[in-house]
C-alpha cells in the first residue's frame, strides 16, 4: 500500500513534465503532419486535400532551392565545424602557463555563449564595406573595390557556415581537449623515446585517441546545422535571400508571412524526414563507439 | 604535451591566430561604437576612436526603447530559468527511482523528444500557442523550453550518483519525498542545477525565434529582437535619416554587457559543467 501511494506520487511530479513535452511538442508534431493533409491558411484548416501540399512543395522551385540550400549550408557546418576545432584543442593542450591557456580558451569559447543577433552584428560591422577586413585587403592590394559580403550571393552561402563554425569553434574544442586531457601521458612518453616526431604522435596517438568524440561532434553538428534557422534567417535580405533561405526559413515565410499553414507545415515535415533519415544514416555508418 | 617543439611553437601561433579572430572584430565593434557618427561612416582601419564620443549610444536612447525590451527579457529569462530548472529536477528525480514501474517508458518518451527540433515544428508550434491564447504574452516565451529531454537527464545522472544505502537509510526514518529531495539529492545534484541554471539564462537572454514567432505586440518584444531592428538598420520611429553604424554597434555593445558580467560569474558551470556532465549524459 505504502509503495502504491509512494508510486502516486512519483508519477504526479513527473507529470509536469510530460504534459508539457505532450502538449507543446508531440502535440505540435501531430497538428503539423495533420495540416500538411488540409488547404489551411490563417483562419485555420479548411478541409483535407489529401497530398496536394506535398505534391505542390515537389514541384515548386523555392522549395528545392531551400533544400538544396539547406544540405550545402549543413555539409559545409559539419565538415568544418566538425574538423578545424581539433586544431585548436590540441593547441591549447601544449600551451603554458595555466593561466595563459584558460585565457584563450575562454575567449574563444564566448562566442558561443552569444546570439546570433550580435553575431551577425558584430560581423557585419568587421566585414562592411568600410570596415577593418575591407580596409586591410585594400591595403594590401588584394582587392580594388570593396568586397559588399553581406548583400552577396556569392558570400552568403559560405558566411552563414564560417560564422557558425567560429561561434562554436571554442565549445567543439572544450569537447576535444576533455578528451585529450584522458589519454595516457605514458604512450606518449612512449613514443617519445622511440623517437616518433610530433606529426607522427598527432596521427598515430591523438587522432586514434579523438576519433569517438569526433564522431558524437560530427552527430551534434550535423543534427544542428539541418535546421539551421536564425542564422539564415537574419543573414536573409534582397540580394541573399536565395542563398540563404534554408527549409526551415522557408517554412517560417510560407506559415506566418503568406499564412499558407498547409504547404508551411508540408515543408516541416519534409524537413522532419530528411533529419530523421540523416539521424538513422549516420547512426548506422558511424562506428559503435561514436554513436550518441 | 607532444613533447615536440616545432608543434608546441606553432601552437602559440594558432591560438593566437584565433583569439585575435574573436579579439578584432570585438575591439572593433567597441571602436564604432565610441566614434561619432561622422567618424564611424569613414573607412579605413581604426584600432582607436577618431575621437572618443558617446553620440552612438545617446542616438540609440534617443530612438530606440531599450529598457522595456530589456525588462521583458529579465522577466521571461528569470522565470523561465526558474521553471526549467525545476521541471528538469523533478524528471530527474523521478527518472532515477530504480523500482518505478513504467520508468523506462516515462523515459523512453522524453528520450524520444531529441528527435523533433524546435525549428522543424515552428509554424505548428505557432497553431498551437494561438489555439492556447498564448500569443503575444511573456507567457508564451516562458513556457517555450519549460524543459529539456537533456536537462532531464543530466539530472537523472546527477542523481543516481548518491549511495543507495544513504537513501534507504533516510527512508527506513520516514522522511518524505520533500525531505529526501531537500537533504539529499539536491545537494549532491548542485553542480547540474547550477549548469542547467546557467545555460537556461543564456538560452533565454538570446531567445530569438520564439519572439519572432509568438510576439507581434510592440509592449511585448525581448530585447534581441529590438536589437535585431536596430543592428538591421530598420529604425522605427524615423524614416529620413537612418541610424549610424556608431548607434547600431552601441546597440552590440548594450547587449553583449550582461553576459559579460555573468559569464565569469557562471564559467564554472558554463564551461566544466558541460563537459562533465554533458558528454558523459
Amino acid at each position: 500500500m505504502r509503495s502504491l501511494r509512494t508510486h502516486l506520487v512519483l508519477y504526479l511530479l513527473v507529470a509536469p513534465v510530460l504534459i508539457y513535452f505532450a502538449l507543446f511538442v508531440f502535440y505540435p508534431l501531430a497538428q503539423g503532419i495533420w495540416l500538411s493533409f488540409q488547404k489551411a491558411g490563417m483562419m485555420g484548416p479548411q478541409g483535407f486535400v489529401g497530398l496536394v501540399n506535398y505534391r505542390k512543395i515537389f514541384v515548386t522551385g523555392a522549395v528545392w532551392d531551400a533544400a538544396w540550400n539547406t544540405v550545402a549550408i549543413a555539409a559545409g557546418i559539419t565538415v568544418f565545424g566538425t574538423v578545424i576545432p581539433i586544431i585548436p584543442a590540441i593547441a591549447l593542450a601544449e600551451i603554458t602557463p595555466d593561466p595563459l591557456r584558460r585565457a584563450l580558451q575562454t575567449t574563444i569559447y564566448t562566442p558561443y555563449l552569444l546570439s546570433w543577433v550580435i553575431i551577425i552584428g558584430v560581423w557585419m560591422n568587421t566585414l562592411s564595406p568600410i570596415g577593418i577586413v575591407n580596409a586591410v585587403l585594400l591595403a594590401l592590394h588584394i582587392i580594388t573595390e570593396p568586397i559588399i559580403f553581406f548583400a552577396s550571393t556569392t558570400w552568403a552561402q559560405p558566411l552563414v557556415v564560417a560564422q557558425t563554425v567560429w561561434k562554436d569553434m571554442g565549445f567543439h574544442a572544450l569537447i576535444y581537449y576533455a578528451a585529450l586531457m584522458s589519454i595516457d601521458p605514458e604512450m606518449i612518453e612512449a613514443a617519445t623515446m622511440d623517437g616518433a616526431k610530433g606529426w607522427h604522435k598527432i596521427r598515430d596517438l591523438i587522432l586514434p585517441h579523438l576519433a569517438p568524440v569526433i564522431g558524437v561532434v560530427f552527430m551534434l553538428t550535423l543534427q544542428g546545422s539541418l535546421h539551421t534557422f536564425d542564422s539564415a534567417y537574419l543573414m536573409s535580405n534582397g540580394r541573399t535571400a536565395e542563398k540563404v533561405t534554408t527549409l526551415a526559413v522557408y517554412a517560417y515565410q510560407k506559415g506566418l508571412l503568406q499564412f499558407d499553414l498547409g504547404m508551411a507545415s508540408a515543408a516541416g515535415v519534409v524537413l522532419l524526414v530528411l533529419c530523421l533519415l540523416v539521424a538513422v544514416l549516420s547512426r548506422w555508418l558511424l562506428p559503435k563507439g561514436a554513436r550518441v | 604535451m607532444l613533447r615536440a617543439k616545432g608543434i608546441r611553437r606553432l601552437s602559440y601561433v594558432i591560438m593566437a591566430l584565433l583569439a585575435a579572430s574573436m579579439i578584432v572584430p570585438f575591439w572593433s565593434v567597441l571602436v564604432t561604437a565610441f566614434s561619432t557618427r561622422f567618424d564611424s561612416f569613414q573607412p579605413g582601419i581604426h584600432l582607436w576612436p577618431a575621437s572618443w564620443s558617446v553620440e552612438g549610444f545617446r542616438t540609440l536612447f534617443s530612438r530606440v526603447d531599450f529598457g522595456l525590451p530589456f525588462t521583458n527579457t529579465l522577466i521571461v529569462t528569470m522565470t523561465g530559468t526558474a521553471l526549467h530548472v525545476a521541471l528538469a529536477t523533478l524528471g530527474g528525480y523521478v527518472l532515477a527511482q530504480p523500482g518505478l514501474p513504467g520508468r523506462q517508458l516515462i523515459g523512453g518518451i522524453i528520450l524520444l523528444t531529441l528527435t523533433i527540433p524546435s525549428q522543424v515544428i515552428l509554424v505548428p508550434q505557432f497553431v498551437v500557442f494561438r489555439q492556447l491564447h498564448l500569443l503575444n504574452t511573456l507567457t508564451a516565451l516562458v513556457i517555450s523550453d519549460a524543459v529539456s529531454a537533456f536537462s532531464v537527464l543530466l539530472m537523472k545522472t546527477y542523481f543516481e550518483q548518491i549511495p543507495k544505502d544513504v537513501l534507504e537509510a533516510a527512508r527506513m526514518d520516514g522522511a518524505r519525498h520533500a525531505r529526501l529531495v531537500w537533504d539529499f539529492y539536491l545537494p549532491m545534484a548542485l553542480p547540474g542545477v547550477m549548469t542547467i541554471a546557467a545555460f537556461q539564462v543564456v538560452s533565454r537572454y538570446n531567445m530569438f525565434t520564439e519572439p519572432l514567432l509568438f510576439i507581434t505586440d510592440a509592449s511585448k518584444i525581448t530585447l534581441q529582437i529590438a536589437l535585431k531592428s536596430v543592428v538591421q538598420g530598420k529604425d522605427t520611429v524615423s524614416t529620413s535619416d537612418f541610424i549610424g553604424p556608431n548607434a547600431q554597434m552601441a546597440g552590440v555593445v548594450i547587449s553583449i554587457l550582461p553576459l559579460l558580467i555573468f559569464y565569469p560569474l557562471m564559467q564554472r558551470y558554463l564551461v566544466r559543467g558541460l563537459t562533465i556532465g554533458g558528454v558523459k549524459g
